[in-house]
């Protein structure tokens, strides 16, 4: 488990992270989804103790992460594949980390295997492309088989299979009872692999639920109907949170209206209507929109109705306090 | 395997006893100095040129003195008690590589340090050890004791080397005569103190070029400038340059052991301490501090 509270970084005049407060509960994968820049990997390095909070305080377990007695069974992280000195052999830099906390070599060559880095870990590090450096990075963090795992963006670089198996891989872990925190700008890959998802944007949590009420909660229902008299049905349902998209010339997409009410309309006036398919947003969609709002928000703050996301709402209202 | 179970709980963790130790920090740092092989060729390369320089030493010395019992009768006479400056010139001969060895083991403790921070290493080290100051006080151990037997060990290798060669000239001498342990066993705690001085300035500037040339400007260039070029600004400078690290240290070293206007041996041992523990403990705190 890990709680952040008010956690702030500032760097001179730039704030990294703002007053950032949350909770990652173990048994679950929880993605940490953010634009560039926004803060996740500061914040990563936070938990870990690499960087010191300008404000605020994070613990892991119930304690800041340099008091642990054994923080490598406390916390595996991934925060940077290129943490190696390219010159040892990934065999011997797992070995030297190994031994801080006397964890044996049979669990140094175990995690070799499960990451599959079997075959080059005699080799130099420095030739090691970026993949190979992020599988080094995972079996470094799973050494210790610890309690609570974050890894940042550990996706990069990988190829199709080895993206599948780190998703299998943070499930299973999870599936485990373990903590798994999980940073990622590849929105579709927290999709399918993230129970949970925190999102970040310019510092600040713009939303912090379950994945499902993200998607759900974003979701202006849109559907897509073809007919041959689009003009007539659009007379025939415009209001005022009703919005119209022409795609094609026999193909609108609505927007505010529910499949069935938009049916209704069209029987009532005998519009023939031969496609009918409401369209779920991706999380890919849903996280636009949110940021998207926060922009919006930020430029024109006194006119702005309610966040429909109760999360997003909280922080919406004291971003505002910063920009007025 | 179909069934849907509750969340399972956190795994029962069984690692009794294990966990962050200094030793277990120790071994992991020696680990980390003997798997990168340059360190270790570079070592190789130290010992080596210590022991040729200090063979040359010698060398050098029974020629010039053989020259000048060759020399006529009139010019020896001119020359006076040098058969005596010599013999204590020959007393040096085992520690005569340190000036070499100084700037190799300067280099070192610097890259070792530094490379950390310009591979990324260094976030390894510190997520395994958050509390940092174990992790550097280990490696700062382990290069201490590396330089000390590096020195001390070149220093009595090329003891048994330079006794045969000065022998010709009848300057050859016991391990046992005055000051010539100290001198050779000093060597070691000369270079031992280089190094700390070094992995600190390296902890500070986090950069190996930078690093290696401020600890060759410290321990080389400072010195020269201040006895050549300003001391005649003030009376203070030289008095004051005595203190400089490498001034101060090589006392431990030299023959004779008292001379009028300079530290002892032991008084300059304990400047050099001095340096070595105040800027040991400024990058320690620094380096805990400081955001990696």
């Amino acid at each position: 488990m890990i709680e952040a509270q008010s956690l702030s970084k500032r760097y001179g005049a730039k704030t990294a992270v703002d007053n950032v407060s949350f909770t990652v509960q173990p048994g679950k994968v929880t993605g940490f989804l953010g634009p560039n820049g926004a803060g996740k990997s500061t914040t990563m390095r936070m938990i870990v103790g690499l960087d010191r909070p300008t404000d605020g305080a994070v613990t892991v377990n119930g304690k800041p992460y340099p008091r642990h007695k054994a923080p490598l069974h406390e916390v595996g992280a991934l925060l940077d594949a290129k943490a190696v000195h390219t010159k040892r052999s990934a065999y011997n830099h797992l070995r030297a980390l190994a031994a801080t906390h006397g964890i044996s070599n049979k669990r140094v060559n175990d995690v070799i295997e499960l990451t599959g880095l079997g075959p080059v870990a005699k080799r130099r590090v420095g030739g090691f492309s970026l993949g190979m450096g992020q599988r080094l990075g995972i079996a470094v963090a799973l050494l210790g088989d610890p309690q609570t795992l974050i890894f940042d963006e550990p996706v990069n670089g990988l190829d199709p299979e080895g993206v599948l198996w780190v998703r299998n891989l943070a499930k299973g872990l999870a599936a485990e009872g373990r903590t798994v925190f999980l940073s990622s700008h590849l929105m579709s890959e927290m999709a399918v692999t993230a129970d949970h998802l925190i999102v970040i944007g310019r510092g600040r949590i713009i939303a912090d639920a379950p994945i499902t009420e993200i998607i759900a909660g974003q979701d202006k229902i849109r559907t897509l109907v073809r007919t041959d008299q689009p003009e007539e049905l659009r007379r025939e349902l415009e209001n005022r949170e009703t919005t119209f998209t022409q795609l094609e010339p026999d193909l609108l997409e609505i927007t505010g209206r529910d499949p069935r009410s938009i049916a209704e309309a069209a029987l009532a006036r005998q519009i023939l209507i031969y496609e009918l398919t409401p369209r779920q947003s991706s999380l890919e969609e849903a996280y636009m929109e949110l940021t998207r709002d926060q922009v919006e928000y930020q430029s024109q703050a006194i006119d702005q109705p309610e966040a429909p996301v109760p999360a997003a709402e909280a922080t919406l209202i004291s971003g505002g306090g910063k920009s007025a | 395997m179909s069934i849907q179970t509750a969340p399972t709980p956190a795994p029962a963790r069984s690692r009794d006893g294990s966990g962050l130790s200094f030793g277990r920090i120790l071994r992991s740092e020696w680990i980390k100095v003997t798997t990168v092989p340059s360190t270790v060729i570079l070592l190789a390369i130290t010992l080596v040129v210590m022991v040729g320089l200090s063979t040359l030493y010698a060398w050098q010395l029974a020629v010039s003195v053989g020259f000048m019992a060759d020399a006529s009768p009139e010019m020896q006479a001119q020359m006076g008690g040098g058969m005596e400056m010599f013999r204590e010139q020959a007393l040096m001969a085992p520690a005569s590589g340190y000036i070499f060895g100084q700037l190799l083991i300067a280099s070192l403790a610097v890259v070792l340090i530094a490379s950390e921070w310009g591979t990324g290493m260094i976030r390894s080290t510190m997520v395994a050890v958050p509390t940092r100051i174990p992790a550097l006080l280990a490696k700062n151990l382990i290069i201490a004791l590396i330089a000390f037997i590096l020195g001390a060990g070149a220093a009595f290798i090329s003891y048994f080397i330079a006794q045969p060669i000065l022998s010709s000239e009848g300057l050859d001498f016991a391990l046992t005569d005055d000051g010539v342990l100290r001198s050779i066993l000093n060597t070691g705690t000369y270079l031992a103190f280089i190094a700390v001085i070094s992995m600190a300035i390296g902890t500070l500037l986090r950069n190996t070029a930078g690093g290696v040339v401020t600890a060759i400007g410290l321990f080389f260039v400072f010195p020269v400038i201040i006895v050549n070029i300003i001391q005649g600004l003030a009376d203070w400078i030289p008095d004051a340059a005595r203190f400089l690290p490498t001034n101060a240290g090589d006392r431990m070293l030299m023959f004779p052991a008292e001379a009028a206007g300079q530290l002892s041996p032991l008084e300059g041992g304990l400047v050099m301490a001095a340096w070595a523990v105040a800027l040991l403990i400024i990058s320690l705190l620094v380096a805990k501090r400081r955001d990696v």
